[in-house]
């Protein structure tokens, strides 16, 4: 035999072998980790493929050529099985995730914590970016009011009958050097009516939402403390038709609904004629508890200005003229909301709070 | 106020008008009704019987056994047993026959009474809730028919329309039902029946002595009556009083009430033979008078109070009460009639000091027509005259003060009426509406109306051209008026810097930061008050508080934020609020005495304690910091704010870990501190609910007043930097932020953030020093920074740190 040639075979069968053994391992491999051990084991730096190329070196020289030629076939074959063994593995595996098989898609959502806004701050904003659009500003105004703002500016002068109904604060400043005048917490939002004419220069439209107080006591629907929208407009030739269009505007952007409106006759020292506004009850047809059986919903007091209210402002009745509304924010919010306790809004409770 | 249907009837035609359309009617054209209610519906329900036949129960004494003719078709009369020892056979009695509900929820059931079978009721006055007699049964009169209802058979079928007060404050002239009559005369354009209201005849006997002493009363009229009896009410005076829910008394009485109730005007009347021979005096009372008023109290009497006396001695509290000592019995046959105008003003402070509020005082104070007490006097003396025809008034009639006739004459633009309303009303309707409402209407001009107000309007309610408009309005009706836009252009909104910055804090606090906002009571308790120790400071003091621990408006927001914590913390165990809102300083009041206000933004973090194994900064104190600095990047203040441990820190603060910053002129812009442990305890967070609280308050004013503006863009490296972390060993005592400006000041502006991640002490560092690991990214914006730049950047910081004392470690 030439030896050679037998030479030739031997490495020709190792390099079968060789191969044969790689297959086996190759095909052996479960997932692409123990793939790229064995593809590490036969081509890493330190792998099989490359040590007998290392070895090519002490090879005589004649025999390198083949040597050479015959590691890179290797070489070449191992990484084709690898490189088609990688993509059974990958389609196995793809198949395996789009089986969905431990993952339940029907478990609950994760919770995530978040804050909240009051409820009242939601409401109010919604209407004062509703005003804003309409060209009213906003202002704000003292909670410890001076009577004069509260009242006396106001048409209500001291033993007026109406003071009654108003169920006033009465504070006093302690620590103060004069007690000047006499203070009360803010009965309602109109004192701000006053404290816009003195600012501003007609022909003007404000809003002004905040805190007013009555000594009153409390229940579901009461609370000592609650939140007002004010509304004032000074112009020329403002009519009682004004004031309508105004108020339907408003409730629709209340409401997002026509929400058919009475205006009736309503008493209060500050306007002139003053009317109660009541819109239909939004939440049903024939009478329900929010309604008190009336389909009609008390919402808003609101009247053409007093003359002797623009004179305190220091406005020229004589060319001024005006309307004014009060608006019930608490009362709003617990419709909106469906809260059937007003005092809810004050409680401090987390478990109420962060349900908005 | 209650009105009677039946009432308003004598004074108005109300054909076609149920009790229902008339509620409306005044409902969109005069005051707010707050009901219609079916008076003593209980009389609809009991019929009238005619008692055939009495016998003596055969097992009962006192028991008869009736039969009772109730109509119906068979004829067959109903066998009633009945107690009442004033049953006779003849009589009209009221039957409530089985099934039939009684007031008091009492269903009348077939019954055995004694073995005798009782097929229904003949019921007493009291069994039907119209009076208190239960001596009998109610006698019918004769002429009643049996089988139809009491109601009908009586002509009694009534309504009592509830008219709410507060809407009829400004409008004296509508508390009585000859007011509420006109209203209904003019909105139906009906004519208002007339009533004889002149004068009585009078004898010519002296008039009875009257002196006012005081401006408070500016007319007193006073009648002498003799002969009169106070026996009982006829009935249909009695039915009137009862359907506004005025219990009947006698008739001199039930005639004083009605006249109040049908003009407006109260009376009062005294026994004459009880008062002095000097006469009546009107003055105000002595500081240290009392008075024993009808209804048996003692008042302590004030100055300002307004008295009518006999001689020196009171007899009542004027327009209020009358006096128990000239009450008129029932053997009184000689009367003086008061009719006098007291002023609203001392009426209404009298009964609001006394609290004692009466139809009398309701009335006065709401200021009552001088004219008026005439036509009451005149309405008094013809009813009494007709009831007790053989009653004399011998006396000329007492007619003093020092009053003028508020009628006035008022000139009214037309076209003014139509600008106002925003309503195309034309002249005619406009002078018919008014003429309705009876005012006396003629024309200066074209475009003017000369109005004469009726002394009854011109008192209180109508006095200038903008009232006439409302008159003309509310009967032409405000559902009439087309809605209309508002054409003129006004500026654009002022932009509002606080509510906008506000805003924002909301939006930032409540999203980012996943905080809940809250909005507590402007009121601070006592207790909250007292553990701050601040009870001593001054603040705005309620004096009427609904609750006495109650009684101060908050100086701060924060301790509002402390109240419901406990309760807060059982349901939760972990809390993020916070509040903006508003404190009054009292002591910094301005020239006019207004309190000065402030606005706080205060925030709290609670949890249950650290679960151990975080973080050196998963505490709740330096979380809370984090937030507040994220919230002021927001907000677009400036980037390096010093945080510095203050002087003075407030009593919720605790005493060692608490930080403010501020530009250090006067109050902080924040503080933000752990809550001072005594305090924690204090309101309840111990035991198995102690825990972490961290809170903060910062200053709104501050806030709006620092610098604020849009952070600049700051370009996007264009070059890698090099990430390299750090740990400096210092002393125990020096601040984080000293290290960090070495840890700046080494980059020579290459230094692009510091952030700390470690915080170690023990082995390897000595005892009183901690270290301080940092990742500190160096960057350059000219070129990659390499491992050169490195090194070089530790060797200058090793430097520098000899400054602070610290120790690179390796
Ligand atoms: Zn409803």
């Amino acid at each position: 035999m030439n030896p050679e040639a037998n030479s030739d075979e031997a490495r020709e069968m190792d390099l079968a072998r060789q191969k044969d053994e790689a297959r086996e391992k190759i095909d052996a491999c479960a997932d692409s980790a123990a793939l790229k051990d064995v593809e590490r084991h036969y081509l890493g730096r330190k792998g099989i493929v490359a040590s007998a190329l290392a070895g090519i070196g002490q090879l005589p020289p004649d025999e390198r050529k083949d040597a050479g030629q015959n590691a890179n076939r290797l070489k070449q074959a191992i990484q084709e099985l690898v490189d088609a063994r990688a993509r059974v593995l990958d389609e196995t595996s793809l198949a395996a995730e789009r089986s969905g098989a431990g993952f339940d898609p029907t478990l609950p959502a994760a919770r995530l914590e978040s804050g909240s806004l009051h409820p009242v701050t939601q409401v109010t904003r919604e209407l004062e970016d509703l005003f804003l659009s309409m060209g009213y500003s906003v202002l704000d105004g003292p909670e410890v009011e001076l009577d004069h703002y509260n009242f006396e500016a106001l048409n209500i002068p001291a033993d007026h009958p109406a003071r009654d109904s108003h169920d006033t604060f009465f504070c006093t400043a302690e620590g103060s050097k004069d007690a000047a005048e006499q203070l009360v917490m803010r009965t309602h939002t109109s004192p701000v009516q006053v404290r816009a004419m003195e600012q501003l220069e007609p022909p003007f439209r404000v809003i002004a939402p905040g805190r007013c107080f009555r000594q009153e006591t409390t229940d579901a629907s009461h609370d000592h403390t609650f939140y007002q929208m004010e509304g004032m407009v000074v112009g020329r030739d403002i009519s009682v038709g004004h004031l309508i269009g105004a108020m339907r505007t408003l409730l629709r952007g209340i409401f997002k609904q026509d929400l058919d409106v009475r205006l009736r006759p309503g008493y209060f020292p500050f306007v002139e004629p003053g009317f109660e506004l009541d819109a239909r009850c939004p939440f049903c047809e024939d009478g329900c508890s929010v309604c008190k059986r009336t389909t009609w919903i008390e919402l808003l007091p609101c009247g053409l200005v007093h003359p002797n209210v623009l004179r305190a402002g220091g406005i020229d009745s004589d060319i001024w003229s005006g309307f004014a509304f009060g608006l019930g924010l608490s009362r709003l919010v617990m419709l909106r909301y469906g809260v059937d306790d007003v005092r809810h809004l004050f409680g401090g409770d987390l478990r109420f709070l962060e349900q908005f | 106020m209650y009105v009677s249907y039946r009432w308003l009837a004598r004074h108005v035609d109300l054909s076609g008008i149920d009790a229902h359309q008339l509620a409306d009617d005044l409902t969109l054209s005069t005051a707010e009704v707050e009901g219609v209610e079916l008076f003593a519906p209980q009389l609809s329900d009991v019929v009238v019987g005619h008692v055939v036949s009495r016998e003596a129960h055969p097992d009962a004494d006192k028991l008869s056994v009736c039969k009772v003719d109730v109509g119906g078709g068979d004829g067959e009369p109903l066998q009633i047993v009945c107690g009442a020892p004033n049953v006779a056979a003849g009589q009209k009695v009221a039957v409530a026959t089985v099934g039939t509900v009684l007031p008091g929820d009492f269903k009348i059931k077939k019954s055995k009474i004694r073995n005798v079978e009782s097929r229904g009721m003949i019921c007493s006055v009291r069994e039907l809730d119209i009076g208190d007699e239960h001596d009998g049964i109610w006698v019918l009169p004769t002429d009643a028919t049996a089988g139809s209802t009491v109601a009908e058979a009586l002509d009694i079928l009534d309504w009592a329309i509830e008219i709410d007060n507060k809407s009829l404050t400004h409008r004296p002239d509508l508390w009585g039902h000859r007011g509420i009559a006109r209203e209904i005369a003019a909105i139906h354009g009906r004519e208002l029946l007339p009533l004889d209201l002149r004068p009585p005849e009078t004898g010519n006997a002296p008039a009875f002595p009257v002196h006012v002493e005081s401006d408070a009363c500016s007319r007193y009229l006073g009648l002498r009556v003799e002969g009169a009896r106070a026996e009982p009410s006829p009935d249909w005076l009695r039915w009137l009083l009862l359907a506004v829910g005025q219990r009947p008394i006698d008739l001199i009485v039930d005639l004083s009430n009605f006249v109040m109730l049908d003009l407006g005007q109260p009376n009062h009347t005294f026994d004459a033979s009880r008062l002095s021979s000097e006469g009546i005096r009107v003055r105000n009372a002595r500081s240290s008078e009392t008075l024993t008023t009808l209804d048996g109290e003692t008042r302590k009497l004030a100055e300002s109070d307004l008295l009518i006396c006999s001689g020196d001695d009171p007899v009542a509290l004027a327009g209020i009460m009358g006096g128990e000592a000239s009450k008129v019995g029932e053997d009184t046959s000689q009367l003086l009639l008061e009719v006098a105008t007291f002023d609203a003003a001392t009426v209404r402070r009298t009964s609001a000091r006394l609290g004692l509020r009466t139809d009398s005082s309701a009335r006065f104070e709401k200021c009552l027509d001088p004219t008026l007490p005439i036509a009451a006097a005149g309405h008094f003396a013809r009813l009494l005259a007709a009831v007790q025809p053989e009653v004399r008034f011998p006396a000329v009639l007492t007619d003093v003060g020092n009053w003028r006739d508020p009628a006035l004459e008022i000139n009214l633009q037309t076209e003014r009426v139509r600008t106002a309303l925003g309503a195309d009303i034309p002249d005619p309707a406009i002078v018919d509406i008014l003429t309705r409402l009876q005012f006396d209407v003629s024309r200066t001009n074209d475009t003017e109306l000369r109005v004469g107000v009726p002394s009854a309007r011109g008192i209180k309610d109508v006095t200038t051209a903008q009232d006439l408009i409302e008159e003309v309005g509310r009967i032409y009706r405000y559902g009439n008026i087309p809605e209309q836009f508002m054409q003129a252009a006004v500026e654009p909104p002022r932009p509002d810097e606080r509510r906008e910055l506000v805003r924002r804090i909301q939006d930032r606090l409540s999203g980012t930061a996943r905080f809940h906002e809250l909005l507590s009571y402007s009121f601070i308790d006592d207790d909250t008050l007292t553990r701050l120790g601040w009870t001593d400071r001054p603040h705005v003091r309620v004096r009427n508080p609904m609750d006495q621990e109650e009684s101060r408006v908050r100086r701060a927001v924060l301790p509002s934020l402390l109240g419901d914590l406990e309760a807060n913390r059982r349901a939760r165990s972990e809390i993020r609020f916070f509040e903006v809102g508003k404190g009054y300083l009292p002591e910094h009041a301005n020239d006019r005495g207004e309190p000065r206000e402030v606005h706080q933004l205060a925030m709290l973090w609670a949890a249950a304690p650290d679960r151990g194994g975080e973080r050196f900064d998963d505490d709740r104190f330096h979380q809370l910091l984090g937030v507040v600095e994220d919230l002021f990047s927001y907000l677009g203040l400036p980037g390096e704010l010093v945080w510095a441990v203050p002087a003075e820190a407030p009593s919720w603060a605790h005493p060692a870990q608490v930080l403010a910053t501020g530009d250090g002129s006067g109050e902080p812009l924040a503080l933000v501190a752990n809550l001072e442990p005594g305090l924690a305890r204090a309101i309840g967070l111990r035991d198995e609910l102690a825990s972490d609280v961290a809170v903060a308050e910062i200053s709104i004013d501050a806030l709006l007043a620092a610098p604020r503006g849009v952070r600049p863009f700051r370009p996007v490296p264009r070059y890698p930097g090099v990430k390299l972390d750090v740990a400096i060993d210092l002393p125990e005592a020096t601040p984080a932020a000293d290290l960090v400006a070495v840890l700046v000041e080494a980059g020579k502006k290459q230094v692009a953030d510091t952030e700390l991640f470690d915080v170690y002490r023990g082995k390897n560092v000595e005892p009183g020093r901690k270290s301080l690991a940092y990742h500190v990214l160096l960057q350059s914006e000219a070129k990659t920074l390499s491992d050169k730049d490195q090194t070089k950047y530790l060797a200058r910081l090793e430097k520098g740190l000899t400054r602070i004392d610290g120790r690179l470690r390796k």
